[in-house]
């Protein structure tokens, strides 16, 4: 399986983040990251067993302060892939504690998929690395527009809560999907930086309201190309 | 947090997943090592040595002189020295930083140091903070299928009993006493280091609680054996040294080189000292384990050429090379291989030259066994592979057993060569050896009519000459393993041989004979002898012998075991020599201590039906 992977097994990459994706079963989360990691679709349904990844390097170009691009980074993006079923949640949220970001998904044309958000939250606040890590809120399937049951509106007040962005994503046509992952890889990235150079003043791992009660600023956007090497996932389960 | 829910295929998916992420973070792992290695390149440079006088008046990092009041330099504020304006680098939210914070910094951020640090403010203690998720499951996973590939008598080379927390023992084996010792006397090293770590003794839960106190209870769980301490050393070999205990390495050599009036007390934000104590213990018993039980993590492979030359009557056995050889000496990663050859169970044993620091050796010997070639049948040949480390110690990496019962072997060594898989050592090779062992060694000689004139002239009267006449003669030189656990006292055996030689087509022939000691130990002599054997019919020819003891405590005589010479070849081979005879061994199988005679007959002609010598 990963024989076929060449490009991508050398080392020659400036950061390694690895990303996480949960939420509800049959939300789309492994064909949004396909859709990402291969630019393709694939409708069928197949549940993943537990755990997967994908991967994918891009091109990051830092922003300075003055708003000026910097240097540029090979990033190496390992992106996890969980399984929804709750049969696997001891093993998927055990992972949780390894990743850096998170994807949190649900399914636009699923209002139960959307009220599960709440209780991913609260997984994460226990799993994850710290108390207030770095979340995408992403509403799936946005091209179902006539089978819709979770209004932007409400996704939007939901997001804003827990000071996350929010994005409607449509694996089957690939839009916003990109943006999502670099969005995402932007807050970590940034989340770096701040952690290493403010070890000082580091207090709010105590209390994770931080995050529910003061909606961040939007952040600037920073380019981010997919590098020349892509490879086809590993595992034969997930398409 | 384990895999047992999962259903087998499930569970299959799931560790081929983990496995591909293991191959992502050996590759991180490759990475960080180099990032490390070029941060202590930069720090060597500006280290201030005793060669140069420290002042004030000169840059932390390029030593460069400063003026006192053109280019000053300036205190960076991550490492508190003076910096020329060179060696500073601006990072855009805190002005600028000296090249050495700077490259600190840059390494935290890309070796993932920040994360690591953070996780461990969320979850303190207890969880090891280099490991994955997935590292653990596949560990757990690994120990737990490895225990079922384990044979029901676990070789005690890759044993230990269990123990609990306190470094206690709970159970104890047979098998596992000697290695119960060496626990002991492993426990009692490690606490005898940590006493010399002044540190470590200061803080007394550090010293209990040692880093794979984690792993250890979950394997637990799996397995009240605990077959698997292997895995367990292999976990602390394989964790990475965290960021801060490099830095303070570097420290360490920093301030051998520097002035007493200087102390680098830079660059150690954050560090957490508890989790590097618990590091460096980790660190220091690893050398040790690896010197206590040597038999870590064995792989490897071995390429052997086997080949007879029939002409000098010498099995030829080209040792070509090996590769992928663990460490003999984990410690110091050497290992100076060698191969030493053994004829199991008792044929004389060899030695190749020693290669050194290499893991791939390549030997290119051959070495030679002079024996005769039935003799080979139900012997193994060992192939084991020696580190010679220092003071003559030689640690086994592993050995190689090759049966030589059926093999084929060629001309051409090199045509031959083959590679094969090194394993731990095995005391059931020892038990498969004597299995194989058991039989009967036999002379037979088969000497045509031709030898006697009243007989010649009968086949010359018939033209087809399908009916020559010979003389079969069985002497049976030898037993292994088949009266020896019978006969209490040598002098006294009363073993008979029975033989029953089967031609295609034609009657068969019985024949009785009385074995006799000579002298001490398992050489016999018993004479069958057979008459008018048709020469053509005996490539087809079927000869069972049979052990008996005639005068057991039950009415009937007591079947020891039978064996059976019925391959074409070996008839071939001893018509082809028929004045010196030929020694065949011929392989049996036990006889059931009780029971029906014709019963075990049937058995055992069956189980023999298949011949096992060359």
């Amino acid at each position: 399986m990963f024989c076929t992977v060449s490009t991508m097994t050398d080392g020659d990459y400036d950061y390694l983040i690895k990303l996480l994706a949960l939420g509800d079963s049959g939300v789309g989360k492994t064909t949004f990251l396909y859709r990402y990691t291969d630019n393709k679709f694939n409708p069928k349904f197949i549940t993943t067993v537990g755990i997967d990844f994908r991967e994918k390097r891009v091109v990051y170009t830092a922003t300075n302060s003055n708003g000026t691009t910097g240097k540029t980074f090979k990033v190496h993006l390992q992106l996890w892939d969980t399984a929804g079923q709750e049969r696997f949640r001891s093993l998927t949220t055990a992972f949780f504690r390894d990743a850096m970001g998170f994807l949190l998904m649900f399914d636009l044309t699923s209002q139960q998929s959307f009220l599960n958000v709440r209780n991913w939250m609260s997984q994460l606040q226990a799993n994850a690395y710290c108390e207030n890590p770095d979340i995408v809120l992403v509403g799936n399937k946005a091209d179902l527009a006539d089978q819709r049951e979770v209004q932007e509106k409400q996704a939007k007040e939901l997001a804003d809560k827990y000071g996350i962005p929010y994005f409607e994503t449509s694996a089957a046509t690939g839009s916003e999907v990109d943006k999502a992952v670099i969005t995402l890889l932007d807050l970590v990235m940034k989340r770096m930086e701040q952690c290493v150079d403010k070890p000082a003043q580091e207090a709010p791992n105590g209390d994770g309201a931080s995050k529910l009660a003061a909606p961040r600023p939007a952040r600037k956007m920073r380019t981010v190309q997919p590098e020349n090497c892509k490879i086809p996932p590993g595992n034969g389960i997930s398409p | 947090m384990d895999l047992s829910a999962l259903e087998g295929l499930e569970r299959e998916s799931v560790l081929q997943v983990l496995q591909r992420d293991k191959v992502l973070r050996s590759l991180e792992e490759e990475r960080i090592r180099r990032m490390r290695s070029d941060l202590q390149e930069i720090r060597r440079k500006g280290a201030k040595s005793f060669a140069r006088q420290y002042s004030e008046r000169t840059c932390a990092r390029c030593q460069r002189p400063l003026g006192r009041l053109w280019d000053s330099g300036a205190t960076c504020r991550g490492c508190s020295h003076r910096i020329c304006s060179k060696c500073r680098i601006t990072s855009s939210a805190h002005g600028w930083e000296c090249t050495v914070c700077h490259a600190y910094r840059d390494l935290k951020i890309k070796s993932g140091e920040w994360f690591l640090e953070e996780r461990a403010k969320k979850f303190p203690g207890g969880l090891d903070r280099h490991d994955t998720t997935g590292e653990k499951i596949l560990k757990s996973y690994q120990n737990f299928s490895h225990i079922a590939i384990v044979p029901p008598t676990p070789p005690p080379f890759a044993t230990v009993p269990s123990f609990n927390r306190s470094g206690g023992l709970q159970t104890s084996k047979p098998f596992t006493k000697s290695m119960e010792n060496l626990f002991v006397s492993l426990t009692s090293h490690i606490k005898k280091i940590s006493k010399s770590h002044n540190d470590v003794t200061a803080d007394p839960a550090l010293l209990t609680a040692d880093s794979c106190s984690v792993y250890r209870k979950e394997r637990r769980s799996q397995s009240d054996t605990a077959i698997n301490w292997p895995f367990e050393v292999c976990t602390v070999e394989c964790r990475r040294p965290s960021l801060s205990e490099l830095l303070r390495q570097d420290r360490a050599e920093e301030g051998a080189e520097s002035s007493p009036a200087y102390t680098d007390d830079d660059t150690s934000p954050g560090a957490e000292l508890p989790l590097d104590k618990r590091g460096s213990v980790g660190s220091i018993s690893v050398g040790d384990l690896g010197l206590l039980d040597p038999n870590v993590c064995r792989t490897g492979e071995i390429e052997l050429g086997l080949g007879y030359s029939l002409g000098t009557s010498r099995l030829e056995v080209s040792v070509r090379a090996c590769r992928n050889l663990p460490f003999g000496d984990p410690k110091r990663k050497k290992c100076h291989p060698c191969v030493k050859l053994h004829l199991l169970p008792d044929g004389s044993k060899l030695k190749t030259a020693v290669k050194r620091n290499t893991t791939d050796p390549v030997f290119n010997e051959t070495l030679e066994f002079s024996m005769e070639r039935p003799l080979l049948a139900g012997r193994t040949l060992q192939a084991s592979v020696w580190h010679s480390g220092t003071l003559k110690r030689r640690v086994f990496l592993g050995e190689a057993l090759l049966p030589l019962d059926g093999w084929n072997f060629e001309e051409n060594l090199t045509q031959s060569a083959r590679w094969h898989q090194l394993c731990p050592r095995t005391k059931t090779a020892d038990i498969a050896v004597e299995q194989q062992n058991r039989g009967l060694l036999v002379r037979v000689r088969f000497s045509s009519s031709s030898s006697s004139p009243r007989q010649e002239r009968r086949p010359a009267d018939r033209p087809g000459g399908g009916t020559v006449l010979g003389q079969l003669t069985i002497q049976v030189t030898g037993t292994r393993n088949m009266v020896e656990n019978l006969t209490k006292s040598p002098g006294c055996v009363n073993v008979s041989v029975r033989g029953l030689l089967s031609l295609p087509g034609g009657p068969r022939q019985s024949q009785e004979a009385l074995l006799q000691e000579q002298g001490s130990g398992s050489l016999w002599s018993g004479r069958l002898e057979f008459s008018a054997v048709p020469a053509p019919g005996l490539q087809g020819a079927s000869l069972e012998l049979s052990l008996w003891d005639p005068a057991p405590q039950g009415p009937r005589p007591r079947l020891l075991g039978t064996a059976r010479l019925e391959e074409a070849s070996s008839w071939q081979r001893v018509q082809q020599t028929p004045a010196r005879g030929m020694t065949l061994a011929c392989p049996s199988r036990p006889a059931k201590p009780e029971g029906n005679i014709v019963q075990t007959r049937v058995t055992d002609s069956r189980a023999a039906g298949v011949p096992q010598h060359a």
